[in-house]
């Protein structure tokens, strides 16, 4: 079980000092959401 | 945190350690997570925007303004903030203050069994933010330097027949002197006593000889502007446990003892200039702690090096690039707050600028309060049990006095998991920034007229939030 678990992982430790973009991700998908809203409110 | 790991310790508990590290954030990797660290934080975004939009759509009315104050009976004030217990608690204040400083001239040079660093950094530091924020400012009454001040005024008052002339504060300065306090011990602890590779580390005598100067200082100060009005706005451990007290759902107005709406005593802290400086401070300082010891160490060391090759002696370039990057990081934090502040500003019928700024900067104290558990929990945890256990018995940790027969005591770190510390770590940030979310939300109630206006601005918050909790998870998990 634990085998088949490990196989399951996710093959990211190549990234290796990459992996700050995943934490930049939601904060850009935040501020894109925000800013799509401010403009399509400012165009109505 | 503090981190250089001094002798090889004699005693502890609980299996085999490879190395002993008293001051380190994370004891153990973490290694047994489910889901990789990075999903955490968008999990988190999740929580936040869900409880963004609860908020919007079932808080339409400012709560937070009205703290819904109501006095304990006289009796139980009379008790609790009566001279008796006053002196006794000053006392006290006094007495441990003494101790720290006579541990530290007198004690071992190993900052992981003298009685000082773990009390000054750990238990003081550490312990106050969490316990005021829960019962309130009760280090008033322990302030070892209001104490001795006021004492001091009651000796004036009784020889010269008169009260002390103060000289009038300058209000400008507001919490500006607390905040700048703030930032320098900090400093003391994190970049002057850090190692990263160089011989250096926090001596308990550079920490007793600190506190000694700290404390003629803030003396000097209390004679000059008035021992409350130092303690309200330029005694740095004041001002900074006081500002975690706001959350608390006790307080005291008036003198008189009384229960409030939870936060809601937040609300209304933040008037005075430098209150977000101060809150900005606690939130970057911390935050630089833990990146010093993981994404930011290698940036630092290619500093240190860029210093030494330009002919700076090793231990000054290890403090130069650790002061830079602590600065670094501070502004960073007030850059993100200060868009989110921008950003609100677009919303029409906004107020002005520095009326935001100061307005919100409140928003931050859960923040603040969620980062030092985050990165400090479980080392209050382990080495609270030293500071109770062997430091207790044997403050100068020179195996020459066991006044509590806990003098061969130890750490047990099997009190805490990994997975245990990663999970309340998460819990904190989640947590602080969903109440910071509700502050916010609160306040832009108050100011906004138009309800959905004030939801409106609450967008730019939201992003704030949700960049204060990435950051301090990808913090977290590059901690080692």
């Amino acid at each position: 079980m634990s085998a088949a678990l490990a196989n399951l992982v996710l093959p990211l430790a190549h990234l290796g000092h990459w992996l700050w973009v995943f934490y930049v991700i939601p904060v850009l998908i935040v501020v894109g959401g925000i800013v799509y809203s401010t403009i399509r409110e400012r165009r109505r | 945190m503090l981190s250089r790991p001094g002798r090889t310790p004699r005693r502890y508990l609980g299996g085999p350690l490879v190395s002993f590290l008293p001051f380190a954030h994370a004891l153990i990797v973490k290694q047994d997570l489910p889901i990789p660290p990075w999903l955490f934080a968008w999990a988190a975004t999740i929580v936040l925007i869900v409880s963004f939009f609860a908020l919007a759509a079932a808080w339409r009315r400012p709560r937070f303004e009205d703290e819904g104050w109501r006095p304990f009976g006289t009796g139980l004030s009379r008790a609790l903030l009566g001279w008796p217990l006053q002196v006794l608690c000053g006392a006290i204040g006094v007495f441990l203050l003494g101790v720290g400083i006579y541990a530290g001239l007198r004690g071992t040079e190993a900052p992981d069994r003298n009685f000082t660093i773990t009390f000054f950094f750990v238990t003081v530091w550490i312990g106050f933010p969490f316990f005021s924020a829960l019962f309130g400012n009760f280090f008033r009454a322990f302030n070892p330097w209001r104490a001795v001040g006021r004492v001091a005024g009651g000796g004036f008052r009784l020889i010269a027949g008169e009260r002390p002339a103060h000289l009038s504060y300058p209000q400008r300065l507001g919490r500006w002197p607390a905040a700048v306090g703030l930032l320098g011990f900090v400093w003391l602890e994190v970049v002057y006593g850090s190692t990263g590779g160089v011989a250096i580390g926090l001596d308990p005598h550079v920490a007793a000889t600190a506190a000694i100067v700290y404390s003629a200082y803030t003396l000097a100060m209390m004679a000059l502007f008035g021992v409350e009005e130092w303690c309200e706005r330029g005694e740095s451990f004041s001002v900074y446990f006081g500002m975690f007290s706001q959350l608390a759902p006790l307080g005291v107005e008036e003198g008189r003892l009384g229960r409030r709406r939870p936060l809601a005593a937040a609300a209304h802290w933040a008037t005075l200039p430098g209150s977000a400086a101060l809150v900005i401070v606690s939130i970057g300082t911390t935050s630089f702690d833990g990146a010093s010891e993981g994404a930011f160490k290698t940036p630092i060391e290619k500093l240190f090096k860029v210093f030494v090759e330009a002919g700076i002696d090793r231990v000054t370039a290890m403090r130069l690039a650790g002061t830079v990057f602590m600065l670094a990081t501070v502004a960073l934090v007030a850059l993100v707050y200060a868009l989110g502040v921008r950003g609100m500003r677009t919303v029409p019928k906004a107020p002005p600028l520095d009326r935001l700024w100061s307005g919100f900067a409140h928003t931050l104290i859960p923040i603040a309060l969620a980062y030092l558990i985050a990165h400090y929990f479980s080392l209050f945890v382990f080495q609270e049990q030293a500071q109770f256990g062997y430091l207790l018995s044997d403050p100068l940790g020179t195996a020459t006095t066991d006044l509590f027969g806990t003098a061969n005591s130890g750490i047990d770190f099997k009190v805490l998991d990994a997975n245990a510390i990663w999970y309340v770590q998460v819990a904190a940030l989640v947590v602080g920034h969903v109440i910071g979310l509700m502050l916010a939300h609160d306040r832009a109630l108050a100011y906004w007229p138009n309800y959905r206006q004030a939801s409106r601005s609450q967008y730019w918050m939201l992003a704030v939030m949700v960049a204060f909790t990435c950051f301090g998870l990808y913090l977290l998990s590059t901690t080692v």
